[in-house]
């Protein structure tokens, strides 16, 4: 469904503006960016053909919320500024959710992977999007608003606003905002924890806008001046066909359930790295194993000041 | 239009060449668990192949970063060279074979 108002719309020539902008003053050195012709090359294709992977969907969604707006519990107006108060906040904490069960949940992992198989951020990864949202029914999440209350097209507004607000966080040029703004916002120094691949980042800053939902949940990491993140995925991509990149999470959940079909709902349920028999990683062994290397090199340097 | 900007804003900034210590170093940041017995870097800087006990650690260079990848020492020993590529397969629908320049392979001087 694509409204009126649609701030995606609205924001795509701001889009691309800025990031001609980043790449250009990045060459000059006026600005920290850091761009690959490949890799900058995906995130564009995959973010032209996100939109219309999403259409063959969209009918599906639009009919649903329309359902649940039909059997709402409340009427709530448009109209009315705590309307748009109450939908913001509870709009960025379905975010939340959706974002921490794409990250903790391999099917909806297969979806969101892509995203974040850059090696590199900056503004063209924010254009890095899935083309399997749709049919991994993570839209369902947003559906309770709708029965809540909530119009469609309201929801549908603050979703678009969120993603535009996300953009401008993909980037290495801003170090930190002011104290009370990475205080409560979602800013490109908590951003980029979240792309990172580091043991200590992984899994780690899900905000959509509030990075408030973060530190209530216990998922906050500040940005650590001793530890640059190093962005990607645990295991990188070791190709830049656009194909493999959208769809290899979920070969991958073939192949294995192909494979080993009496541990499906692990293989769909699980975390992503989940194995029957542990062999692979997940972000909790990884970070497992990063504490005990840690705590042994503390002890190791404790020993050898004695 | 932007994918040209993109490759004008890093001509001439490519990655340079792997030697010892960036790939020890690199080997390090992905398998922090494992020792490095020998280590051989392709001949065009990039990419690398370690030996690990029983594994091969794999270094390809993927943009102007890299990607790692292990695998079965006696699978990767046991690819052959061919035109001067060892393509050693991976079998990962992300990253299904990693290609490096060498001219010959396995090594002959192979640990102990």
């Amino acid at each position: 469904m694509k409204l009126p108002t649609d701030p995606v719309t609205l924001a795509t020539p701001f889009f691309i503006l800025s990031v001609i902008l980043e790449v250009v003053l990045a060459r000059f050195g006026k600005l920290k960016a850091h761009y690959e012709t490949k890799d900058t090359a995906v995130s564009l294709v995959m973010g032209l053909f996100s939109t219309l992977s999403s259409l063959p969907i969209a009918g599906l969604s639009f009919a649903a919320a329309i359902w649940c707006y039909h059997h709402r519990a409340f009427t709530i107006p448009m109209t009315a500024v705590w309307a748009w108060v109450a939908v913001f906040l509870l709009e960025d904490l379905t975010y939340y959710v959706f974002h921490r069960l794409s990250h903790e949940r391999r099917v909806w992992w297969a979806a969101h992977v892509n995203h974040h198989s850059s090696q590199h951020y900056n503004l063209s990864t924010a254009l890095r999007q899935t083309w399997t949202g749709g049919v991994a029914f993570t839209w369902a999440l947003w559906l309770p608003l709708s029965l809540l209350g909530f119009p469609p097209a309201m929801v549908a507004i603050e979703k678009g606003i969120s993603l535009v607000y996300q953009y401008w966080i993909h980037t290495e040029a801003i170090g930190r905002m002011p104290g009370w703004f990475e205080a409560v916002f979602n800013t490109p120094s908590h951003h980029r924890v979240h792309h990172a691949r580091n043991p200590r980042y992984l899994d780690r800053n899900y905000a959509g806008i509030l990075i408030v939902w973060d530190r209530l949940f216990g998922t906050f990491q500040p940005e650590l001046d001793e530890e640059a993140p190093r962005y990607g995925l645990v295991h990188n991509l070791g190709t830049f066909n656009v194909l493999r990149v959208a769809f290899h999470e979920w070969i991958g959940i073939g192949q294995d359930l192909l494979r080993q079909p009496r541990h499906a709902l692990g293989w769909l349920f699980g975390p992503p790295g989940w194995s029957p028999d542990g062999s692979r990683d997940t972000s909790t062994s990884l970070k497992a194993q990063w504490t005990a290397r840690q705590a042994q090199a503390e002890l190791k340097a404790k020993q050898d000041a004695v | 239009m932007m994918i040209g900007l993109a490759a004008w804003a890093t001509r001439g900034r490519g990655a340079p060449a792997l030697d010892e210590p960036a790939a020890r170093r690199l080997l390090a940041e992905e398998f922090p668990d494992r020792t490095v017995e020998a280590l051989w870097l392709a001949a065009d800087g990039k990419g690398a192949v370690a030996k690990s006990v029983d594994l091969a650690l794999v270094l390809a260079r993927m943009g102007d970063g890299y990607m790692a990848r292990k695998l079965a020492w006696s699978e990767a020993a046991a690819t052959p060279v061919r035109d001067g590529r060892l393509r050693l397969a991976l079998r990962e629908p992300g990253a299904p074979r990693a290609i490096l320049t060498f001219a010959a392979w396995p090594p002959k001087d192979l640990p102990a």
